[in-house]
């Protein structure tokens, strides 16, 4: 798919990613104004296993995100960008350096953080409206009654309503991830994380997840931090996009993404975009390391038979 | 079916899925018919219809075919009679229609000395001896198991000895039980308690275990407690898998029944087994033998049908003959009164989209 677009790209103009439209310009003057919602500074992150070095999964990284903002994380595999959400989330704890959500330390998770994970974590014993209402229930500030109706709201939300009795296995991929959202955004939390939550649907479920994220956080207070190892999503989806090194995972750019809101999918072939989407591509596929692609060339058919 | 069953791991259809259960029992007993019905299948004795001028043979009696040859060979030698008989199979192996008859009959045979107990009787006994044994065992079994599971100190601290114990043969512990409890049912049960105990907290500790750790992660991000994590997230998790390891454990605490009952004053269906084998009936041997046999295959099949009702989420869950039995006692049509209105399918997720 990448060499597709690339393709397609290169009798295009590519201008530079850096450039801003006006009204981009503008917006990012203002969502700079905005708090602080997750300050993260120096967080790094070892996994040590007995008899053997530890391996640096983060490396000194710092980054804030302000409210409403929507931040991608990118990187090859073992960037540890996976790593990043599950500290923030409180799942791991950091070997060194701070996270502070709204200025305060973070310590162990909470219910101010919620979380959408690549593998479904429906409660398959609950029906989808139960799932909704688990965190406001343990939560314990609320009534069954007025759960249940705060949980339909979000149910509606995310176009689920007529689901709402059916159990998790009775779902697809898609709807099952819209429930996580659901269930996640119920909280009313500070942040959400997203651990490539979109990684394991087709790529038509996928585009229709993202559009509906898009038009879910722009009617909910919510700052997203959003793992993804796919550009052109992170592309769509973020205001910032966290680009990572791997081994050791470091941070190597915070790129501000200059297609103008709100995102839709004609923009996938606009100037922006390409801009865009073709310097993810430098930074994470370098022409030098194409080489590598190369397998050893045997050739098991007749001369003369070639396919291209 | 056309030869799909021929797969690995394929599907059968409820039509085929009935044959095969059928065929599993009519095997074995097509077996059965055909040893005890086909004189030249078997028949190692010979069934002694007239002793004829025999010094020794009598009417009705069992005789090795070998010997009743010679005995004949003998007879012809000195001009007598010689005896008629029919190819017979020994006494410990009676035929279908004798046991069939037996199963009748032994409810309402009076037993032949009046300290005995009745078969009703008997296997009555035998089942609170297995209840009483399974259900003490369970009570502490069953929360120790998931405690051992959830939290590796305690179940460090805990499962080695008991992985040193299980090894030691319940039976071991008769002589002890009857020394400590005295000889009624107290030890018979204590013999079940040991026999399953030692399993079951092994089991239910793997079986807790094996909970996928991101619904543990997922509820903590949602502000799950501890105490939530384990009331809110692991028992409602492993519950249908300990359901599941309940039924087989009930199995196993069947087979300490006979032995738990040779403890002490011997009793249940045990002491009736062995009574009528000192009579030589082995029809009513057999017959006890497969009333056990059914007991056990109608309470597990009770127990599924029951765990379809108690669990809906799970993905075999479906409609039952004792859950609808249950609805028609109920006077309801429905089974499940919080079915899901659209069952999750590919349309009914075009029909969401739209």
């Amino acid at each position: 798919m990448s060499t597709e677009v690339t393709s397609m790209a290169a009798p295009l103009v590519v201008p530079s990613y850096l450039e801003q439209a006006p009204e981009v310009a503008a917006r990012f003057s203002r969502l700079k104004q905005r708090p602080v919602i997750l300050e993260v500074r120096d967080l790094s992150k070892s996994f040590t296993s007995p008899g053997r070095p530890p391996t640096v999964a983060l490396d000194r990284i710092s980054f804030q995100a302000h409210r409403r903002e929507l931040v991608c994380v990118i990187g090859p595999s073992g960037c540890g960008k996976s790593t990043l959400a599950r500290l923030v989330a409180g799942l791991e704890e950091p070997s060194g350096g701070e996270m502070l959500l709204d200025g305060k330390p973070i310590r162990g998770p909470g219910s101010d953080r919620g979380m959408v994970f690549q593998s479904y974590t429906l409660f398959p014993w609950l029906t989808v409206l139960k799932n909704v209402m688990f965190g406001l229930e343990v939560g314990g500030q609320m009534s069954h009654a007025e759960a249940e109706s705060e949980a339909r709201t979000w149910l509606e939300m995310v176009g689920l309503t007529k689901f709402a009795t059916a159990y998790p296995h009775q779902l697809s991929g898609g709807m099952k991830q819209r429930a996580a959202i659901a269930r996640a955004l119920a909280n009313r939390p500070r942040m959400l994380l997203m651990d490539e939550p979109f990684g394991a649907l087709d790529a038509q479920t996928r585009c229709q997840m993202q559009s509906y994220l898009l038009q879910i956080w722009r009617q909910v207070d919510i700052t997203i931090l959003f793992i993804t190892h796919d550009l052109d999503e992170a592309v769509y989806l973020a205001d910032r996009i966290l680009i990572l090194d791997a081994h050791p995972g470091r941070l190597r750019e915070l790129m501000e993404v200059a297609v103008p809101r709100p995102r839709s999918a004609d923009q996938f072939l606009s100037p922006a975009f390409v801009a865009a989407r073709h310097h993810l591509e430098e930074l994470i596929h370098p022409r030098a390391n194409q080489a590598a692609d190369k397998l050893p060339a045997f050739r098991m058919t007749v001369v003369g038979d070639e396919v291209e | 079916m056309r030869g799909s069953w021929t797969r690995p791991l394929a599907g059968l259809s409820p039509r085929a899925s009935a044959r095969f259960w059928a065929a599993s029992f009519l095997g074995p007993l097509g077996l059965w018919c055909a040893v005890s019905y086909l004189p030249f299948l078997w028949h190692p004795m010979m069934r002694v219809t007239d002793p004829g001028d025999s010094a020794w043979m009598t009417t009705g009696e069992l005789v090795d075919r070998a010997a009743f040859a010679t005995e004949n060979a003998e007879v012809a030698g000195r001009h007598g009679r010689i005896a008629a008989g029919r190819p017979a199979n020994p006494v410990f192996l009676p035929a279908p229609h004798e046991v069939a008859r037996a199963l009748v009959t032994g409810f309402t045979t009076p037993p032949a000395r009046p300290e005995e107990p009745w078969l009703h009787q008997a296997l009555w006994h035998s089942i609170q001896v297995i209840f009483w044994g399974f259900l003490l065992s369970s009570l502490v079994g069953v929360p120790l198991g998931i405690l051992c599971g959830a939290l590796p100190a305690m179940g460090r601290l805990t499962e080695p000895f008991i992985e040193f114990f299980r090894y030691l043969p319940a039976p071991a512990f008769g002589a002890l039980a009857v020394a400590v409890l005295g000889i009624e049912d107290a030890p018979k049960v204590s013999i079940i308690f040991i026999g399953t105990f030692f399993q079951q907290v092994l089991i239910v500790a793997n079986t807790t275990r094996r909970i996928d750790p991101a619904l543990l992660e997922a509820a903590e991000t949602l502000g799950a407690s501890r105490r939530a994590l384990v009331t809110k997230v692991v028992l409602p998790g492993i519950i249908t898998d300990v359901y599941t390891d309940m039924r087989v454990l009930l199995g196993w605490a069947w087979t300490y029944l006979i032995v738990a009952e040779l403890i002490g004053v011997s009793s249940g269906i045990t002491y009736f087994i062995n009574q009528q084998g000192k009579y030589r009936a082995y029809d009513r041997v057999f017959a006890s033998i497969i009333l056990i046999g059914l007991i056990g295959l109608l309470t597990d099949l009770v127990l599924a049908s029951l765990g379809r009702q108690l669990f809906p989420w799970m993905k075999t869950a479906k409609e039952g003959w004792f859950s609808r039995t249950i609805a028609k006692v109920r006077g309801r049509g429905r089974g499940r009164p919080d079915a899901p209105v659209v069952p999750g399918s590919e349309t009914a997720e075009e029909a969401a989209r739209a």
